[in-house]
């Protein structure tokens, strides 16, 4: 009886980040496919530069064409494992004290923006699979679809992961007045360490071992790494070990922050 | 009647950052922050029985929002207890916030790019209620409301008066044991304005829910609160019912002349007002132990043409009542 009443509302909160996307239909063309396909040009841009200038048919033992197929996939696997948006709204809402309307409610903060967030990425990353997936079969690079369904189980985990140190972030509006530094500077650290832009395997060595004990691969580099058939299932089993010990960590701090933070709260705008 | 909110010493105190004025205050600032402590709850013992409307009154600051936020669970209290239908509001158990409700005049608690039809649905999964039943009860507030037509209209194009109704129902919609009204009215034409107060009253009337209400008009407190509290700096000050506090009171009352013809020369009455002269007509504020006297007097002044005594609105009542207790309303 609790599950279903829990279900229920979640359900209705994953549907409501869906009608409240569609609602501004410019804004949803070109969150969900405009943009991944400019990142995506760009990084394949980037790459295919990077052998022109060196002048050699590999790096590190990859072609040019596993290297535009990294930068694809790592572009689409970028998108569905970020969650900014919902990020600073979470943070806004305690700023604001616009958050004052869901405490009163029978529901979590962290729920609530964790079905929408399930909700945004559903609709978005249905329309973004499009461009790496005609691209790919278009020209012909080197994909392991056999090993989508697992790498894409790992990307949704670790947003998870993302969820929570979103939330995390957000409970310092409670105790500071402006946040959009301290999560700017968040996600850019995350963005250089999931690998999406340069794989984590041509990093220094003392880096790479630094990284592969971080969760953060998970993100980019370990799903797209493994469908591009540049690392094996034991990356992939690490990337969800990672992950799972920092959910544990990270929700504890977070629930920690949370408790204190309600504690200071003075019902900002009320 | 039970018992449905009781505190002790209740108190909440702020602490703010005061930044003097200029550029170098701004620079020093940086490492060094003044803070001031704002007490804005001082020792607040209540006791309120069910199914009572309490008009909880007093000036911008006084510390009426505070104690609404404590009580509905939206902030923790620095010190003190507060029990409401038996729970600690702020520990926000979710039996409790399926019995309570709180609508904040001047903040949209429903989602502002959904219908209000949406919200309602939502508000129901929210909730747990049964979606059929959600959906009777929404048709049937928004009869009472006058505001059925515009159920599938996005908030954000609704008028304020429109989404305040809105608001309304959403904040009905799960039949709250106890419904915190912070300004429900707050910036309303007359017409909305009555509309949700005659609507309010029929509705406590027939569920009996208790309700606790703010507002800066005194009209929605004199007409739909069976009991009044007063609070000023943090304190309740009164804590009984309307007609009492008015009894109560010292509250003046507006005293109209006219005489047939101008006074010739400057008058005295009631060892305190002075006539001029060369008027016919003249308005006096007098306590209710003046005016017998300055009845007599002025009747010996010369031919009345016409004679008006009008009762102080509650609005002056308070005032004065704030005003004698030395403190600003």
């Amino acid at each position: 009886m609790l599950f279903a009443a829990f279900w229920k509302r979640n359900l209705g909160f994953f549907k409501l980040a869906i009608s409240t996307n569609l609602e501004y239909r410019l804004n949803f063309v070109i969150d969900a496919l405009l943009q991944p396909t400019v990142t995506s040009g760009i990084e394949m841009l980037l790459w295919w530069a990077v052998f022109k200038s060196v002048g050699s048919t590999a790096v590190a033992g990859f072609t040019r064409e596993y290297y535009l197929s990294y930068a694809l996939w790592a572009a689409f696997m970028s998108r569905v494992t970020t969650s900014w948006m919902y990020e600073s709204r979470m943070v806004e809402e305690i700023d604001s004290g616009t958050i004052n309307s869901l405490l009163v409610r029978p529901l979590s903060f962290y729920e609530y923006y964790f079905s929408q967030l399930m909700g945004y990425k559903f609709i978005t990353t249905f329309f973004s699979f499009l461009i790496p997936l005609i691209l790919v079969l278009n020209f012909n690079l080197p994909t392991q679809f056999d090993r989508l369904p697992l790498a894409l189980l790992l990307a949704f985990y670790y947003l998870i992961l993302i969820h929570s140190i979103s939330f995390l972030v957000s409970t310092m509006a409670f105790f500071l007045t402006k946040v959009s530094s301290l999560t700017t500077a968040k996600n850019l650290f995350i963005w250089v360490l999931t690998g999406e832009l340069v794989p984590t395997d041509l990093m220094p060595p003392w880096l790479q071992n630094i990284m592969f004990n971080l969760p953060f691969p998970s993100g980019a580099f370990i799903p797209v790494g493994y469908i591009t058939g540049r690392i094996g299932i034991d990356a992939v089993q690490r990337g969800f070990m990672n992950v799972t010990v920092s959910l544990v960590l990270v929700n504890i701090l977070a629930a920690y922050c949370w408790k204190k933070g309600l504690k200071s709260y003075v019902g900002t705008g009320a | 009647m039970s018992l449905v909110i009781e505190t002790s010493g209740l108190s909440r105190v702020y602490k703010s950052y005061q930044k003097k004025e200029g550029i170098w205050n701004s620079v020093q600032g940086f490492w060094n922050r003044q803070h001031v402590v704002k007490k804005a709850l001082t020792d607040v013992n209540l006791r309120i029985e069910s199914g009572q409307i309490i008009g909880l009154v007093g000036a911008n600051g006084a510390g009426k929002t505070t104690l609404l936020k404590i009580l509905s669970g939206l902030i923790t209290p620095s010190s003190g207890e507060a029990k409401v239908l038996g729970f600690r509001p702020w520990e926000r158990k979710s039996e409790y916030l399926k019995r309570i409700s709180i609508l904040l005049g001047q903040k949209n608690q429903l989602w502002w790019d959904l219908s209000p039809l949406d919200s309602y649905s939502l508000l129901a999964r929210i909730y747990d209620l049964d979606l059929k039943k959600a959906r009777l009860r929404v048709q049937e507030l928004a009869t009472l409301l006058r505001c059925d037509h515009v159920l599938e209209t996005q908030l954000r194009r609704l008028s304020l008066g429109e989404r305040m109704k809105m608001e309304l129902i959403g904040a009905l919609l799960h039949e709250p044991e106890v419904l915190f009204l912070d300004e429900p009215t707050i910036g309303l034409d007359i017409v909305a304005q009555t509309t949700i107060r005659e609507f309010l009253q029929k509705y406590v009337e027939n569920k009996g829910p208790t309700v606790i209400l703010t507002s800066h008009y005194m009209d929605d407190i004199a007409k739909l609160a069976h009991q009044l509290l007063l609070i000023s700096q943090g304190s309740i000050v009164y804590n009984g019912t309307v007609e009492q506090f008015t009894k109560k009171s010292e509250a003046k009352q507006l005293l109209t002349f006219r005489f047939t013809d101008e006074l010739s020369s400057q008058v005295r009455i009631g060892n305190e007002f002075i006539l001029s002269p060369g008027q016919k007509e003249y308005s006096l504020k007098v306590s209710g132990q003046q005016l017998p006297t300055l009845l007599s007097e002025i009747t010996h002044l010369g031919a009345l043409q016409e004679l008006k005594i009008e009762e102080s609105d509650f609005e002056d009542v308070i005032r004065c009542f704030l005003e004698k207790e030395s403190r600003v309303f």
